[in-house]
């Protein structure tokens, strides 16, 4: 008999420590059965329910892209049961991956435009998804300017490290990389997402913002975003509820009729002003 | 019954309160339902008699902070003396109302003795239940058909009432403790066959410690997922331990308002092992609980001289 | 299919004959409440009144094992758990009931994520309904697109009509339970047929029809503050209900084996949809109230196009404090 509920086992490959707290890891992992690659097509803004085995099951952003092939990676901060039980797990360990699930980014819509990636925080892990598809050489053609502004409280907070000076180096995107508040070693932008944000004003033609983190940075983001002219059907972010199955079913990550784990997580903003105002 | 709304109207049109709780008519036979009355004119809503339940008392903390009166029988008020006791509220803040209380219906009795026929209509007169259904009316005593609670209630009067209505009824109709005596006649495999049978039929819908009084914890120790303490599942060890714990921390503090048992849609009665603990409360500590409301919790003191070595 | 017929006198030699190659479970009076219970030659049926729990724990039980694992953190085999496939037949259903299930399977069968757990006991499962002649005090069936004898979800629907029962086959499973009784006259049909329509006459009727659409502007009303305010905030309602599907999912180990196991969960506590980081979208009992209504009579019929509500009355007889669900449907549908 299938079962919906079995996950696929995986195999943690790497972990690497992303912040000065220790408190968020990016896992890179690998199907036990490399068959299940055929059932496990993703698009960037999709998750996956994530096990421990004795633990429990959390549902994840996928944060590598579908370009990168033969693995799977999942940036994940140390908060609950599950993912506390992955933080204390090690390369060579055993994992559950059931999924991919939820919507997507709305990448076709997105072709012949620019893009404007905002993100605050461990909030980059799922927009990282799209901007590594969006860059990656088969891709990038499709689409115009490619803007990302990526803050954190401190430099210690900034996830991906590697990956953002990679981005710096690029000369087809526009980088700006901030934090809140340096230390004696930063030497690079100070100043809230938002407000830097204003600073380089891009654009709403023909344009979609992309925006992900903390909710009091989203809810200044949107703000700004307007005030530059980017209409709700221009913004697009993903969100986060208490879920379980993922599928549908357990009835607990609605926000009026819509089910996060089905409808979502990628909502526009036009959408999300028609949905109840309880996430 | 028109005492009971001139008290009220006249607490809310003088200003004295702002939120009067009180039980109105239910909306199906022999029930009544809680009502939060906060205008002077919609006091002509409230009533009490025999099917009037509810342990008002158990919303108070909600509305902690606001000028509270509460329709309260001796259970009722006796928990509003616990949570005073425990500093749930603040004494200067609430208003016992108490009602004379006969003792109240119990529903599952009447259904026993009606063999489950559905009750349809009903009148209450005085100590007389007149019921009828589908071709068929009967009238009973009321005390053929009380609450167990209330056949053993010691305190029908309200304690710590600022205002008494009526008298209540005299004195309990059966020995308080009768039931933990039957239970301790049983060898430790029947008590054990007893209190399994009742686990069995819990569905963990939490409404026993939902409606209790005494369970208001900010996270009760079942829901704790970090660590979890209980599981979920209908492993009988899982709901025995949240019924036994659920017990043990109301040790000295329950009232026997019997709101558990009556919250129960599976028929579970737990009754007997929270009054084998007020019996050894009692009989440890010569304390009862909701008598009054000063003095410490009697289980959850610390003395630098307590006789026993293990506490030091 | 033409409608059979059965003298009342020989229904426990129908049941005996099913019972030869089925289990049968049928409504029996246990414990002083109506529940089913395994049917066996010379068992007492209780046909007076539906049963007190509902219907679906026999698919999707309170508590479940979704799969078993053994191993440790380098290897673990996963498997999954041994489905009972005996044949069921459950005699007695009420036509709210399998009026619920028909719902249930718009969210467990869905096409895209098809619950296994939940189809493989829909697909042994056969439900021989039984017609409400006589609703109870709490039944409004007929208010949420209900009918005493409706058939929906039913194989076979049989009708009481006094001394024998009206036997409806409705699919090619309840053809094969009863085919082989008599058919019945136009007589027993009108017969049958006039006890539907007392029935639904008896049944006071409530607005809930105009629920879907008004709820959708109704998020932000006053009316809110005054429905919640006595609920518990317990799950007495949600899990007597025959609808309601939330649950949990956890697991439970040992250590080098266990399973994760699904139990029934309810919006009615807070606890529910807590995050990790400690914020919660839903904190107040108003909140809690507002989602449990909404998702019955606004967001299930936006999503699956009917009201998550049967008209049972389970919830209105197990409230501990009375709140009267038809109460609630009457005041939202006097709101202007």
């Amino acid at each position: 008999m299938s079962n919906l509920y079995i996950p696929h086992k995986a195999r943690i490959k790497e972990i690497i420590t992303e912040t000065a707290a220790n408190d968020v890891k990016t896992f890179r992992v690998v199907f036990e059965d490399e068959s299940v690659w055929d059932s496990f097509q993703y698009r960037p803004g999709q998750f996956a329910e994530l096990s421990v085995f004795g633990v429990g099951e959390a549902p994840i952003s996928i944060t590598s892209s579908p370009t990168q092939k033969g693995y799977l990676e999942f940036s994940i901060k140390k908060a609950g049961e599950v993912t506390t039980a992955l933080h204390y797990s090690a390369p060579g360990e055993l994992i559950g991956v059931r999924g991919p699930y939820g919507n997507h980014f709305p990448v076709e819509i997105m072709e012949g435009k620019h893009l404007v990636f905002i993100a605050g925080g461990i909030g980059l892990a799922p927009l990282r998804s799209l901007i590594t598809y969006v860059l990656d050489d088969e891709h990038r053609g499709k689409f115009r300017d490619v803007t990302i502004i990526y803050g954190a409280r401190s430099p210690g907070d900034l996830v991906f490290k590697w990956e953002l000076e990679k981005w710096e180096k690029r000369e087809d995107i526009r980088f700006y990389l901030t934090v809140d508040r340096g230390d004696e070693t930063w030497t690079g932008r100070e100043g809230f997402v938002p407000a830097v944000l204003m600073e380089v004003g891009p654009s709403p033609e023909n344009t979609i913002a992309i925006t992900c983190g903390p909710p009091i940075m989203i809810k200044f983001v949107l703000q700004n975003l307007e005030k530059l002219g980017f209409s709700p059907s221009q913004i697009v972010t993903t969100l986060e509820m208490r879920m379980k199955c993922g599928v549908g079913k357990c009835g607990r990550c609605n926000i009026g009729p819509r089910y996060v784990c089905k409808d979502g997580p990628v909502f526009t903003y036009e959408q999300l002003r028609q949905m109840p105002q309880e996430y | 019954m028109e005492e009971l709304r001139r008290v009220i109207r006249e607490m809310l049109a003088g200003g004295k309160v702002d939120l009067v709780i009180a039980y109105a008519k239910g909306s199906l036979p022999l029930r009544s339902t809680p009502v939060f009355i906060r205008n002077a004119e919609d006091a002509e809503c409230a009533v009490f008699d025999a099917t009037c339940e509810n342990n008002l008392s158990t919303y108070l903390p909600r509305y902690a902070g606001k000028r509270l009166a509460v329709v309260a029988k001796g259970c009722d008020a006796r928990s509003v003396q616990e949570y005073l006791r425990e500093r749930q509220l603040d004494p200067g803040n609430v208003v016992v109302i108490g009602v004379p209380c006969q003792g109240v219906i119990g529903r599952d009795r009447l259904s026993r003795r009606l063999s489950g026929k559905e009750i349809t209509g009903a009148e209450m007169d005085g100590d007389t239940v007149r019921v009828r259904g589908d071709g068929w009316e009967e009238t009973l005593q009321l005390f053929e058909v009380l609450h167990p609670s209330c056949e053993t209630c010691e305190v029908k009067e309200a304690p710590g009432a600022a205002i008494k209505l009526g008298e209540a009824a005299a004195a309990q109709v059966a020995e308080p403790f009768a039931l933990v005596d039957d239970m301790e006649r049983l060898t430790p495999d029947e008590r054990w066959a007893y209190f399994t049978a009742q686990f069995e039929k819990c569905i963990r819908c939490y409404a026993c410690r939902q409606a209790c009084p005494g369970c208001y914890c900010k996270e009760c120790f079942v829901d704790r997922s970090a660590p979890r303490w209980v599981g979920g599942t209908d492993d009988p060890s899982d709901t025995a331990i949240f019924h036994i714990i659920r017990a043990l921390h109301l040790a000295g503090r329950c009232v026997d308002c019997g709101a558990c048992v009556k919250a129960c849609p599976m028929g579970v009665d737990l009754r007997a092992l929270n009054k084998k603990l007020e019996r050894d409360v009692r009989e440890l500590f010569g304390f009862t609980a909701g008598l009054e409301h000063e003095g410490k919790q009697v289980l959850s003191t610390f003395r630098a001289d307590d006789p026993n070595d293990f506490i030091k | 299919m033409a409608v059979k017929i059965l003298q009342k006198k020989d229904l426990p030699c129908l049941l005996g004959k099913w019972s030869q190659s089925a289990r049968v479970l049928a409504p029996a009076r246990q414990d002083e409440m109506t529940n089913l219970a395994p049917w066996e030659p010379g068992a007492e049926l209780d046909l007076g009144r539906n049963t007190w729990k509902p219907l679906k724990e026999l698919f999707f039980p309170r508590s479940e094992r979704m799969f078993a694992y053994t191993g440790d953190r380098m290897n673990a085999e996963l498997s999954p758990i041994d489905q009972d496939h005996e044949q069921t037949v459950v005699f007695g259903v009420r036509p709210c009931d399998a009026r619920s299930l028909a719902l249930l399977d718009r969210v467990f069968l869905d096409e895209r994520f098809t619950d296994d757990l939940y189809k493989a006991k829909r697909e042994r499962t056969v439900l021989v309904g039984l017609g409400c002649n006589k609703p109870l005090r709490s039944c409004f069936c007929t208010s949420v697109a209900g009918d005493p004898h409706g058939t929906e979800g039913l194989d076979v629907l049989f009708v009481d009509t006094g001394d024998e029962y009206a036997v409806y086959p409705l699919t090619g499973r309840g053809e094969a339970l009863v085919g082989e009784l008599p058919e019945g006259s136009g007589e027993v049909e009108a017969r049958a047929s006039a006890l539907a329509d007392l029935a639904r006459d008896m049944m006071p009727r409530y607005p809930a029809e105009v629920l879907p659409d008004k709820l959708t502007h109704m998020f932000e009303h006053e009316i809110w503050d005054r429905i919640h305010e006595k609920c518990l905030g317990c799950a007495a309602c949600a899990y007597l209900c025959p609808t309601c599907h939330c649950f949990d999912v956890t697991d439970e180990a040992k250590t080098t084996e266990g399973h994760r196991v699904r139990n029934w969960d309810s919006c009615m506590f807070p606890l529910f949809t807590l995050h990790t980081s400690g914020h919660n979208p839903r904190t107040s009992g108003k909140q809690r109230m507002r989602q449990r209504i909404m998702h019955k009579f606004n967001y299930f019929p936006v999503n699956s196009g009917a009201i998550a509500c049967v008209g049972c009355g389970r919830c209105v007889e197990v409230c501990p404090v009375n709140t009267d669900i038809r109460e609630v449907i009457s005041e939202i549908g006097e709101v202007k």
